[in-house]
């Protein structure tokens, strides 16, 4: 779809396409690598902002109603995929689509109605500068009230590189800037309804595959007992004890006052009920009790990076400043981290600030200057990076590629930090969450202090999450599920066979792809880094005198990878993966 | 200096594990949804038996008669200190149920007494009800010194039980790969040796089927048996661990350990070949 000329043309998935790629993730990735010419501003209308599903969304599949939003990223300048979870993508599915691909740029706002087959580009100056949950309000009475809409706020429509897009009023697409591209299109949402019943391969077959995908979900103690009770904040507890809960900027990896901001004190204090996306048995959201309102989450990593990582202990506060983020349609994580490195740069005297850790005072109205571009939010929305080097302490701004990193203090788990330092779109816990097997034990405990090994396992993990993120599955399912049980779930759906060894190759072959695209805007081994802090012990906790291990890890990744030691994929290993072909 | 990696048994399949698993609910909150599901499972994954509490296993024979899936019924749990009488008739009502196994919990007491005649009337006692029945006997590792273990052993050799038992899940102790050892290599080939209490993932599974276990309790069954399948994706799963992951020194715990015991096992900290590695607790 052309926003400039406003055309709109309709392809046919191809099956070379689906069979090498899937979906979601690994669709966009391809399309962008495909038709994106190289150093193009991401802000430029000849970015591609790709809406995705995959190949079981909207079937009988658990969590099958999610959506990826594929893009080159303002904030990191790779290659970006960023998901979201309510019903928006189940919606997109039912009306046909395996994925959206917006080009150009509006002259004026809009948005975009797809009802079923028919889809529309409407005015959208009637929702523009207003917030997510208004616009999300304004826009389903416009169209039909059991749509989905998927919107960016006012910070994506300042281009801030800190801009997420938000569905269902808190769920978020939120890493990376992707609402800022979005908004560079002068388009303010998707509306989406679908009612058309998704076919499947082998109905009988998936029945029995989905009857034992739930009760393994139901027998497994992360996704039936601690995510459903206390939502993802259960972690603030288990990472705490660990010593590896970023505080003050990263600075320490305990926080004294974390029972404070724990998953068990959100649900005796405001927890009023689980959210469930579509599909989803798990139930992992939340919905909080703020003042008279009831507002979504918070999840984990926002309470984290709104919290402990700003010194602050105020449970109330962090849930309306995580509901402020959700309303301008920002990425909580990224604002987090960015105002705790502005904090710390204030500390050490090299910003004029007064912003303190642990102090709360104006930071809620700093959100709204983030995401309206204003003062010293104008300069934080440019993420932390940019932020740090402006005042001349590039080492105080804890990301990796320019993507802050989330609530993990890397010292602490080797394997976690080197999928970290690797991730092909920067900062991100979620390309390899080793967190599972070195903390938590899922699927066996891994000693999280040794490097042996590290780089296989990471990998592992990494050509899994591409190959779910192209199914566009939620992560969660992973603690309950094996390999094998994506790729039977697949071979249902599709009716093209493939074995969970299979499926770990085609998750290879986004990995490198994404490489590929990332060596072509100019990253190599240089970016694979990690902030110095975290080769400096942390002085106290349960992961005291301990540093990450990079260069032990990395030249041995590389290897693994077939990649040479710029951090290139080899002709040999391309070939091997099948992107020569495809 | 340790390898960098254990390995799966060869031969291991997910089959196989699953044939040596009594999968075990003993809860007292256990509701009859429970049980039932339990059985079920048991079922569906073909393990050895399901291990349950007297009260269900006129429940559990019901569920289970058409298949090779055994019903192990606990005695005299888990304390093991009532009477051998009571232990003997708690047994034999069992199995006049359908009971096909019996764990029974030996007189730990009795034991660290050094009373040993009364430690094995009593396992005695109990596999002469049993009748049919194979007889397994908890020593509850983790109130013993590893002579005691020896003791207790040899004892229930002796008495014509089947299998020695580790622990009872709600001791001081789960499972440790060195104890199994001990017990493996005190028995000798001929007689079983169960691991049980701790093991939830099919690491800890692997780890006391290669220290000498041939039959393991989990409440943890399915996932254990489930995540196996990983196994075949990565070698690292079975990456030695710290010495002191697995030392039952390390579980040792004053507050549900006598004095002597818990001072034992801590005193061995000290002279252990790698304590240079016990150095944090994680």
């Amino acid at each position: 779809m052309s926003l400039t000329d406003r055309s709109i043309r309709r392809e046919p998935l191809s099956p070379g396409l689906f069979k090498g790629y899937l979906g979601g993730r690994g669709l966009g990735v391809r399309m962008l690598y495909d038709r994106l010419e190289p150093h193009l501003d991401p802000m430029s209308p000849s970015n591609l902002l790709i809406f995705a599903v995959g190949p079981v969304t909207a079937t009988s599949v658990p969590t099958a109603g999610r959506f990826a939003v594929i893009t080159k990223s303002p904030l990191t300048g790779t290659v970006f995929d960023s998901h979201a979870g309510g019903s928006f993508g189940a919606h997109l599915r039912r009306a046909g689509y395996a994925a959206i691909v917006l080009e150009g740029r509006s002259t004026s706002p809009v948005y975009l109605w797809i009802n079923d087959d028919r889809t529309e580009i409407r005015d959208g100056s009637g929702v523009w500068g207003k917030d997510t949950s208004v616009t999300t309000s304004q826009l389903l009475q416009e169209t039909d009230s059991q749509a989905e809409v998927a919107c960016i706020g006012p910070a994506g429509e300042h281009g801030v590189k800190l801009a997420a897009i938000i569905t269902d009023r808190h769920r978020a697409a939120g890493r990376g800037g992707v609402g800022a591209v979005m908004g560079s299109k002068n388009l303010k949402a998707v509306v989406v309804r679908g009612t058309t019943k998704v076919a499947v391969s082998d109905e009988e077959g998936l029945n029995k595959t989905v009857e034992r995908a739930r009760r393994l979900i139901k027998k497994n103690q992360v996704t039936d007992k601690s995510l459903p009770i206390y939502g993802t904040p259960v972690l603030v507890s288990l990472i705490n004890e660990h010593g590896m809960l970023p505080t003050f900027n990263f600075q320490e990896g305990t926080f004294n006052d974390a029972e404070g901001v724990s998953g068990e004190k959100l649900l005796e204090r405001f927890s009023v009920r689980q959210y469930h996306c579509f599909g989803c048995p798990i139930g992992c959201g939340r919905i909080s009790r703020l003042g008279g309102e009831e507002v979504g989450g918070p999840e984990y990593e926002s309470l984290w990076a709104l919290g402990p990582e700003c010194g602050i202990n105020d449970l109330e506060w962090i849930i309306t400043a995580n509901n402020r983020c959700n309303l301008m349609g920002l990425d909580t994580i990224s604002v987090g981290s960015t105002v705790g490195c502005a904090m710390e740069l204030t500390q050490k005297g090299k910003l004029d600030s007064s912003l303190r850790f642990g102090e709360t005072e104006g930071v809620l109205e700093l959100i709204d200057d983030i995401a309206f571009r204003k003062g010293l939010g104008a300069e934080l929305g440019e993420g932390s990076r940019a932020f740090a080097s402006n005042h001349g302490s590039p080492e105080l701004a804890m990301q990796v590629k320019a993507l802050e990193l989330p609530a993990y203090d890397l010292r602490g788990v080797q394997g976690h930090a080197l999928g970290s330092a690797t991730s092909n779109r920067g900062g991100c816990h979620l390309r390899s969450y080793l967190i599972g097997p070195e903390v938590m034990g899922a699927p066996v405990l891994v000693d999280r202090d040794r490097t042996e090994g590290k780089p296989e396992l990471v990998i592992l993990f990494q050509n899994l999450s591409a190959a779910m993120d192209s199914m566009v599955l939620c992560r969660f399912t992973s603690f309950a599920w094996s390999i094998d049980d994506y790729a039977e779930m697949l071979t249902n759906c599709t009716g093209v066979r493939i074995s969970g060894p299979s499926l770990l190759v085609i998750g290879e072959r986004i990995w490198n792809l994404e490489r590929l695209f990332n060596n072509r805007e100019g990253f190599t081994s240089r970016d694979d880094q990690l902030p110095p802090r975290f080769f400096k012990p942390l002085p106290e906790g349960g992961s005291r005198n301990r540093v990450v291990h990079l260069e032990e890890m990395l030249p041995k990744y590389y290897a693994l990878r077939g990649w040479d030691k710029e951090g290139r994929p080899t002709k040999e290993r391309l070939k091997r993966v099948g992107i020569d072909k495809t | 200096m340790l390898p960098t990696f254990g390995a799966v048994p060869m031969d291991l399949t997910v089959e196989k594990l699953a044939r040596m698993i009594d999968h075990t609910e003993l809860k007292p909150e256990a509701k009859h949804e429970k049980i039932k599901q339990l059985c079920e499972e048991a079922l569906a994954y073909r393990f050895a038996a399901v291990c349950i509490n007297a009260s269900h296993v006129q429940y559990a024979v019901e569920m289970l008669k058409d298949s090779d899936v055994k019903v192990a019924c606990v005695i005299g749990f888990p304390l093991g200190a009532t009477l051998s009488e009571v232990k003997a008739y708690e047994a034999k009502e069992v199995v006049r149920l359908g009971a096909q196994e019996v764990d029974m919990v030996m007189n730990i007491g009795a034991l660290r007494d050094k009373n040993y005649d009364l430690v094995k009337t009593d396992m005695e006692a109990v596999v002469k009800a049993a009748g049919d029945a194979h007889t397994k006997v908890i020593l509850e590792t983790g109130f013993l010194t590893d002579d005691e273990k020896r003791k207790a052993c040899l004892l229930a050799k002796e008495a014509g039980a089947y299998f020695v038992k580790t622990s009872t899940g709600f001791g001081p102790m789960g499972a440790t790969p060195y104890d199994v050892r001990l017990m493996r290599e005190t028995v000798g080939p001929d007689m079983g040796v169960k691991a049980a209490g701790g093991i939830r993932s099919f690491k800890d599974a692997i780890q006391v089927i290669e220290a000498g276990a041939d039959r393991l309790g989990c409440s943890s069954s399915v996932a254990v048996v489930e995540d196996f399948r990983w196994a075949q994706y990565s070698d690292i799963w079975m990456q030695h661990d710290k010495p002191c992951w697995t030392c039952p020194s390390r579980q040792a715990n004053l507050a549900k350990q006598p004095k002597d015991v818990y001072l034992y096992y801590k005193q061995r900290c000290l002279t252990c070949p790698d304590r240079e590695q016990n150095i944090f607790n994680d």
